[in-house]
C-alpha cells in the first residue's frame, strides 16, 4: 500500500507540474504567440486559414512551397503582408495578398479553384430553338421550331423522347413553358396561345386535341402557368388575365395596365404574379410601378372547377353558382 | 435564528452557490468577454485531461489490485496469524438495512453471505426491517426459517417509524438494527472491540472472500478501531440485463471508487462497508437524519478520533443491482434519482466543517485540506460536465463577430478537439477494464452484446452531463435553498432497493 501510495503521490506532482509547464505553452499558442528563441519573449503572431474547393490544392506562402495542401491553417505568422498562392493540377490557380493582423485569423475559406478543361458535356442530339430546365424532376425539354417538335431527355443527356408535335399553323413561337405536372406545355405567340398535351399521356382522360385560345385584339407579352397546371396566367399590353387551358374558354381579366409592354416574374411556389406598370403623376410625367398579385385564393371557384377531370369540365349551371 | 443555524445554512449555501458562481459567470463570460472564457475553458480542458490521465491510471492500479488479490485466499492468511492476533475471538456482524425490498431481493444476499469462505459461527446476521412496511414480519419469519440456522446468529429487527429526531433513513434502521446487536453481543458477553460490522445494502452479496480480507485487514491494520473498511462496490448482479444507458453508468461508478481506493487521504466510505463495532458504538452509530449515512459515518469518526481515522480499501468486490426500470425513460428517471441522492453527499460539508469548528484538537491544514477536498469534489461533479459540453462551445457561437476573426477563436476548438481526441486513449483503457469486472455472459445473452458494451460508450458524453452534472446541480440548489431531501430506496429492475 505504501509503495503504491509513493507512486500515485509521484503520478500526482508529475500531473500538477505538466499542466503548469503545459498550459503556458497551450495558452500562448492558443492566443497566437510565438516564442522567439533569440530574443527570449512572446511574440504576438496571426495566422491564415485556406480552404479551397476542390481540397487538396498545394500552398505557396510568399512564394515558398509549404508541406500542407489545403484546407490548412498556417500560424505563427509574423504581422504583415503574405502572398499566397494556391495551384491543383488541372485546375486555374488562385492567387491573393492576404494581410494577417497579429492575434487573429484571416480565412481564405470561399477559394473555388476552377478546372482549365471545365466539365463539358454536350446534352442535345438534335437541333433546337430554345430549352428549359427541370432541375427538380432533372429533365431538359428541348423545342425544335423548324420541325415542330418537343422532345426531353434527362440532364445526363439520356432517354430523350419526343414527347409533343407543334401544330402546323403555329408559324412563330415567342415563348413556351411545361406545366407543373409535366403534362403539357404552352406556347404563345402574339395572339394565339397553344396548350399541347403530351403524347406521353396514357391517361385517355386527357384531350387529344391540342388547345388553342386566341387573343386577336391584346398583344400577348408573356405566359405563364398557375401551379394547378390548369389555368395560365396571362400578361397582355392591356391586362392581366387567366384564362382556363380548355378549348373555348374566356380570359378573365384582373388587371388594367397602363403599360404597353410590362415586365413580370411568376412564383408557382406561391401562385403570385409580380409585374410592373406605369402610373401617370399629378405633374404628368410617368414612373415606373412594381406590383404583386396573389392568385391562389382569387382562383379557388376555379380551382374547385379543375378538380374535374380534363376534357369533362362543365360550366356551371345557373342554380348552381347562385 | 441562534448562530450555529445560521453557521448550518451558511455552509449549505456554499457548494450550490459555488457551482451555480461557476456556470453563470461562465456563461456571461462567453457573451461579455469570449476571449477571456476561451482561456478559461482551454485551461479547463486541459486540466481536465491531465485529471483524467491521472485517474484512469489510478484506476489501472487499482484494478490490478484487484485481479491480484482476486483469488487470494483470505481465511487462510488469517489462520496463519499469530495466536493474540484476535482471529479467535473475532465476530462478523452484517447488518442489512431493509426498507420494502421484497425476498427476490434480500434472499441471494443471504445465500451470497452463507456461502462466504469463512467461519459460519462466526456470523451474526441481521436483517433491519423497517416496521411501516406491512410485509417486514412476514418476509423476516420466512427468512428466519430458511436462513437462521446457517450463521452464528440470525437477528431480525424492526424499526419503528417516527421516532423523535429521526428521519425516514437508511441510517435510522441500521442504527435501530445495531443497537440491537449491542444488546446481543452484550448478553453473549461478546466484547465490542471484538466484533466488526459490515452494513450493506439490501442487495449487496459478497464475494466469498469477504470476510477473510476485512478480517485479515482487520486484525492486521495499525490502530483497527481508528478505521473503516471498504470494498469496491461493483453493480454486477443484473448487468448483463440491464439497459446500456444504466450500466454505462454504474460501471462508471465502480471505477469512479475503485480510483477513490487509490486516493487514501480523500477516501471516505461509500455505500456497503465495515467498521469496529466498539468505534460504532462510541461515535454513537450512524446519523439517524440524513441519507448520506455511509459517508457521514466516516466523518463522524474523523471528528470523533481528531482526525486520526481513516478508510482501509478491501480489493475484494460487493457486488450490487444496476438501477434500472422497464424502458429507457424511466431508467433515465431512476438513475437520476439515485445519482441524486448520492450527490445529497453534499450535505457531508456543512455537517464537517460544523464539527471541524467545534473540534479544536485537529490541525488547521488538515481541516482546510479535508473541506477543501470535499468542496471541490461537490462542486467539480456539479459544473464539470456542464463546462465541457455546454459551455465549452459557447464563446464559438456567441463571441460575435469580433471574437471570430481571433486567432484563440479559430484554436479554441482545434485544441478543444486534440485534447478530446487524447482522452479517446483513456476511453479505451476504461471499456477495457469494463470488460474485465464483467461477470459471466448469462445464457441466452448473445455474444453480440460484447460488442454493444463497446459501442455504448459513444454515450458517454450525454451521460456525464444527464446523469454526471444534472443530479448534483439538483442537489446541490435543493440544500441551497433548505429544501431537504427524505431517502427514497432506488428502483432496480423489477425490484426495490
Amino acid at each position: 500500500m505504501y509503495a503504491s501510495q509513493k507512486i500515485r503521490s509521484f503520478l500526482f506532482y508529475l500531473s500538477v507540474f505538466l499542466f503548469f509547464i503545459g498550459l503556458p505553452f497551450i495558452l500562448s499558442f492558443a492566443l497566437g504567440y510565438k516564442f522567439n528563441i533569440r530574443t527570449l519573449k512572446f511574440v504576438k503572431t496571426g495566422l491564415i486559414f485556406i480552404k479551397t474547393q476542390p481540397a487538396g490544392a498545394k500552398i505557396y506562402l510568399n512564394d515558398k512551397l509549404i508541406p500542407e495542401k489545403s484546407p490548412a491553417s498556417m500560424q505563427e505568422l509574423l504581422p504583415g503582408a503574405y502572398k499566397v498562392t494556391l495551384e491543383l493540377a488541372q485546375h486555374y490557380s488562385w492567387q491573393a495578398q492576404v494581410e494577417v493582423e497579429a492575434g487573429k485569423v484571416s480565412r481564405i475559406d470561399k477559394v473555388i479553384l476552377f478546372p482549365v478543361r471545365p466539365n463539358l458535356q454536350q446534352l442535345n442530339q438534335e437541333e433546337f430553338s430554345s430549352f428549359r430546365i427541370d432541375t427538380e424532376k432533372r429533365l431538359v425539354y428541348y423545342l425544335d421550331q423548324e420541325k415542330k417538335v418537343l422532345y426531353r431527355s434527362d440532364l445526363e443527356a439520356r432517354n430523350f423522347e419526343d414527347i409533343a408535335s407543334l401544330p402546323d399553323k403555329f408559324t412563330q413561337v415567342n415563348g413556351w413553358d411545361v406545366s407543373v405536372d409535366q403534362k403539357k406545355v404552352f406556347i404563345f405567340n402574339q395572339h394565339q396561345i397553344s396548350v399541347i398535351f403530351f403524347d406521353t399521356q396514357a391517361d385517355n382522360e386527357y384531350a387529344a386535341s391540342t388547345v388553342f385560345l386566341d387573343h386577336p385584339r391584346e398583344k400577348i407579352i408573356n405566359v405563364f402557368w398557375h401551379s394547378d397546371s390548369y389555368h395560365l396566367v396571362v400578361l397582355t399590353d392591356k391586362h392581366v388575365q387567366v384564362i382556363e387551358s380548355r378549348q373555348g374558354a374566356l380570359p378573365v381579366n384582373l388587371v388594367g395596365l397602363n403599360k404597353k409592354s410590362s415586365t413580370a416574374f411568376y412564383d408557382t411556389k406561391e401562385d403570385t404574379l409580380y409585374f410592373s406598370d406605369n402610373q401617370r403623376s399629378p405633374s404628368g410625367s410617368f414612373y415606373n410601378n412594381l406590383y404583386k398579385l396573389e392568385l391562389s385564393a382569387n382562383l379557388y371557384v376555379l380551382e374547385k372547377l379543375n378538380n374535374q377531370p380534363f376534357g369533362q369540365v362543365q360550366p356551371l349551371e345557373k342554380e348552381e353558382r347562385e | 435564528m441562534n448562530k450555529a443555524l445560521i453557521l448550518k445554512r451558511i455552509f449549505e449555501i456554499i457548494p450550490g452557490g459555488l457551482s451555480w458562481s461557476i456556470i453563470v459567470s461562465l456563461i456571461l463570460l462567453s457573451f461579455l468577454h469570449p476571449v477571456s472564457s476561451a482561456i478559461i475553458i482551454i485551461s479547463f480542458d486541459f486540466y481536465w485531461i491531465i485529471r483524467t490521465v491521472y485517474l484512469t491510471t489510478l484506476l489501472v492500479m487499482a484494478h490490478q489490485r484487484l485481479f491480484q488479490q482476486k483469488n487470494e485466499d483470505w481465511l487462510a492468511r488469517c489462520l496463519k496469524l499469530t495466536a493474540n492476533s484476535g482471529f479467535s475471538k473475532l465476530y462478523q456482524i452484517v447488518i442489512f438495512p431493509v426498507y420494502n425490498e421484497g425476498l427476490e431481493v434480500l434472499r441471494p444476499s443471504l445465500l451470497a453471505l452463507s456461502g462466504s469462505h469463512y467461519p459460519q459461527e462466526k456470523l451474526i446476521v441481521v436483517m433491519a426491517f423497517e416496521e411501516r412496511n406491512i410485509h417486514a414480519h412476514d418476509h423476516a419469519l420466512i427468512l428466519e426459517e430458511e436462513f437462521s440456522g446457517r450463521f452464528g446468529a440470525y437477528l431480525s429487527t424492526f424499526h419503528p417509524d417516527g421516532l423523535p429526531g429521526e428521519s425516514r433513513t437508511k441510517g435510522a434502521n441500521a442504527t435501530w438494527g445495531a443497537k440491537a446487536v449491542r444488546k446481543f453481543l452484550d448478553t453473549q458477553g461478546i466484547a465490542y472491540e471484538q466484533a466488526v460490522i459490515s452494513c450493506f445494502d439490501a442487495d449487496t452479496c459478497v464475494d466469498k472472500e469477504y470476510f477473510g480480507c476485512l478480517g485479515y485487514h482487520f486484525l492486521t491494520s495499525p490502530k483497527r478501531h481508528q478505521a473503516s473498511y471498504q470494498p469496491m462496490p461493483v453493480y454486477n448482479n443484473n448487468i448483463w440485463q440491464a439497459p446500456f444507458f444504466a450500466r454505462l453508468v454504474e460501471i462508471s461508478s465502480s471505477f469512479c471508487q475503485m480510483i477513490e481506493s487509490m486516493r487514501l487521504e480523500k477516501f471516505v466510505t461509500f455505500s456497503s462497508h465495515s467498521m469496529s463495532f466498539k468505534t460504532l458504538v462510541q461515535i454513537d452509530y450512524w446519523p439517524t437524519n440524513m441519507i448520506s449515512d455511509d459517508s457521514v459515518i466516516y466523518w463522524k469518526g474523523y471528528l470523533h478520533y481528531n482526525g486520526d481515522y481513516r478508510v482501509v480499501p478491501l480489493y475484494v468486490t460487493v457486488s450490487l443491482d444496476v438501477a434500472y426500470s422497464s424502458n429507457i425513460w424511466r431508467t433515465m428517471v431512476v438513475q437520476y434519482k439515485q445519482k441524486r441522492r448520492w450527490a445529497w453527499g453534499v450535505e457531508n460539508f456543512p455537517f464537517v466543517v460544523n464539527g471541524f469548528i467545534k473540534n479544536k484538537k485537529i490541525s488547521l491544514l488538515n481541516k482546510l485540506r479535508r473541506s477543501f477536498h470535499l468542496l471541490e469534489s461537490h462542486v467539480t461533479w456539479a459544473v464539470w460536465a456542464v463546462i465541457l459540453v455546454v459551455i465549452g462551445p459557447l464563446p464559438i457561437f456567441f463571441g460575435g463577430a469580433f471574437f471570430s476573426q481571433t486567432a484563440i477563436a479559430y484554436n479554441l476548438p482545434k485544441i478543444t478537439g486534440l485534447l478530446f481526441k487524447f482522452t479517446l486513449l483513456t476511453s479505451l483503457t476504461w471499456i477495457f477494464l469494463s470488460w474485465t469486472i464483467l461477470p459471466p455472459r448469462p445464457k441466452g445473452i448473445s455474444w453480440f452484446k460484447h460488442v454493444l458494451l463497446i459501442l455504448e460508450w459513444i454515450f458517454v458524453p450525454f451521460i456525464i452531463l444527464v446523469i454526471g452534472s444534472a443530479p448534483a446541480i439538483d442537489a446541490q440548489t435543493r440544500l441551497m435553498f433548505a429544501k431537504y431531501m427524505e431517502f427514497n430506496p432506488t428502483l432496480k429492475g423489477n425490484k426495490v432497493l
